[in-house]
């Protein structure tokens, strides 16, 4: 049996989680951040490849910059530890010219570690000369390339289970009282490029990532 | 704010104004287990063509089926921020993609439910202005030992992994994809998506979906996109 090595499971191991503590976890992780549900949602998986699971994709320009988002790992609660796993391979596809659906760009990033240490590696990120890496949750700078990975707040907001209600029984039942993500978090990447090293122009810019993992799925 | 269900919320409609993208919620109650997977709604009796809502426009020569079809986040800096033009974190996607997906935008603004709003208004903390614009984590997450410098990285080609996962505008591949194609469709690409690889399976859940709750949006006098067969 292959061990895929987590920073997670390194975590519960070094700071000796109680196991009530991890069920209350597991309780909780019933989310459609977790698709597909039969390769990371442990409802539908005995192996759930929780650090696999992109969480949501964000996309958004400043006067000088594009903003790039990927959030995964989650909803997780804030007694829980990021996920650092060297297996998975990363990538955010970026299309800037011709078909829309090639990416001109493929971001990749993945982690590594140093003793109990983790470490992330961006490669391919517009306008840098060459890897971009150091410790996780510390901002990485390159030129005008800022990039950073750790554990945040899940941004997102949603009445999931009003949401799963409504699809299971065909009557609306959204609350706005009821966020399925409060007090949650993700693991998470943001990387802020220069717009003149990502844009061509004034053409539209595609978006979207993937995941895969090293020896096939969990 | 109390809880308060589409029902009330939709009877309340005059009286509200739209809410801000942050601030004033409320605390909200802790997540809870859920088991449902993602089943076909139960028809109500009516069936309904949807292909009026893949057509219809939510901006100037974008339709629908564009925002859907391929399966990226679309980035316009000739256009203001905001999905579904990109994506900021504090973006209300989900009530903006249920109207563009049920209502007519003819009769109704793409923003009629995040102006209720229809689910939480926000999230519950502010993010921030600056980098990393990610607020900071919530609770106390047990944090591995900072530092190091000599990383032991993976050097395997991409063509070592396989595929898990991918995502582009949120709720296609989470509402959209039934169940039996979750996995071709996350192992597929945006030129799949082109190709008409899943329009079928997109079509009939949105049909499905539609069906099921056409009698929900009639009791409200919400005029919707789809059309009686």
């Amino acid at each position: 049996m292959r061990v895929s090595r987590t920073w997670a499971t390194l975590g519960g191991a070094l700071f000796a989680l109680p196991l009530a503590l991890v069920s209350a976890d597991y309780a909780t992780r019933a989310a459609d951040h977790l698709d597909p549900p039969t390769r990371t949602d442990k409802d539908f998986d005995p192996t759930p490849d929780v650090p696999a699971d992109i969480a949501d994709v964000f996309a958004w320009y400043t006067p000088t910059s594009i903003v790039l988002c990927v959030t995964f790992a989650g909803p997780q609660p804030g007694n829980m530890p990021p996920f650092y796993d060297r297996d998975v391979l990363y990538t955010i596809n970026v299309s800037n010219a011709g078909q829309r659906t090639d990416p001109e760009f493929q971001i990749r990033f993945k982690f590594g570690f140093d003793g109990q240490s983790p470490g992330v590696r961006f490669e391919g990120v517009p306008g840098s000369t060459g890897p971009i890496q150091g410790p996780v949750q510390t901002v990485l700078q390159q030129g005008g390339i800022k990039a950073i990975a750790g554990v945040f707040d899940d941004p997102f907001f949603f009445d999931l289970l009003g949401f799963r209600e409504t699809r299971s029984t065909g009557t609306l039942a959204i609350r706005n009282t009821r966020d399925f993500f409060d007090k949650q978090n993700d693991t998470s990447v943001v990387i802020e490029i220069p717009r003149s090293a990502i844009l061509n122009g004034t053409n539209p810019l595609d978006v979207w990532a993937t995941t895969a993992r090293f020896g096939g799925n969990l | 704010m109390r809880a308060l269900s589409l029902l009330a919320l939709v009877a309340t409609l005059p009286t509200l104004t739209a809410c801000g993208g942050d601030g004033g919620a409320a605390p909200r109650p802790a997540p809870v287990q859920t088991v449902a997977p993602t089943p076909t709604p139960t028809a109500t009796g009516t069936s309904f063509n949807v292909t009026p809502c893949l057509n219809q426009q939510v901006a100037l020569g974008v339709s629908v089926t564009n925002l859907v079809i391929p399966d990226t986040v679309k980035l316009d800096v000739t256009k203001p921020n905001g999905f579904p033009n990109g994506r900021q974190l504090d973006d209300p996607v989900v009530d903006i993609t249920l109207a563009v997906l049920f209502l007519d935008l003819t009769k109704h603004p793409a923003n009629l439910f995040a102006s209720l709003p229809l689910n939480p208004p926000g999230n519950e903390v502010k993010t921030l202005t600056v980098f990393p614009y990610l607020a900071p984590a919530n609770g106390s997450p047990p944090m591995p030992p900072a530092g190091g410098t000599n990383f032991n990285f993976r050097t395997d080609a991409p063509s070592a992994y396989t595929s898990v996962d991918r995502m582009g505008m949120p709720a296609v591949a989470t509402a959209l994809i039934s169940s039996s194609q979750k996995n071709p469709y996350n192992d597929s690409t945006p030129a799949d998506d082109v190709a008409g690889k899943f329009v079928p399976d997109i079509t009939s859940t949105l049909t499905g979906l539609t069906n099921a709750l056409a009698d929900d949006f009639q009791r409200l006098s919400l005029n919707m996109c789809a059309k009686p067969v």
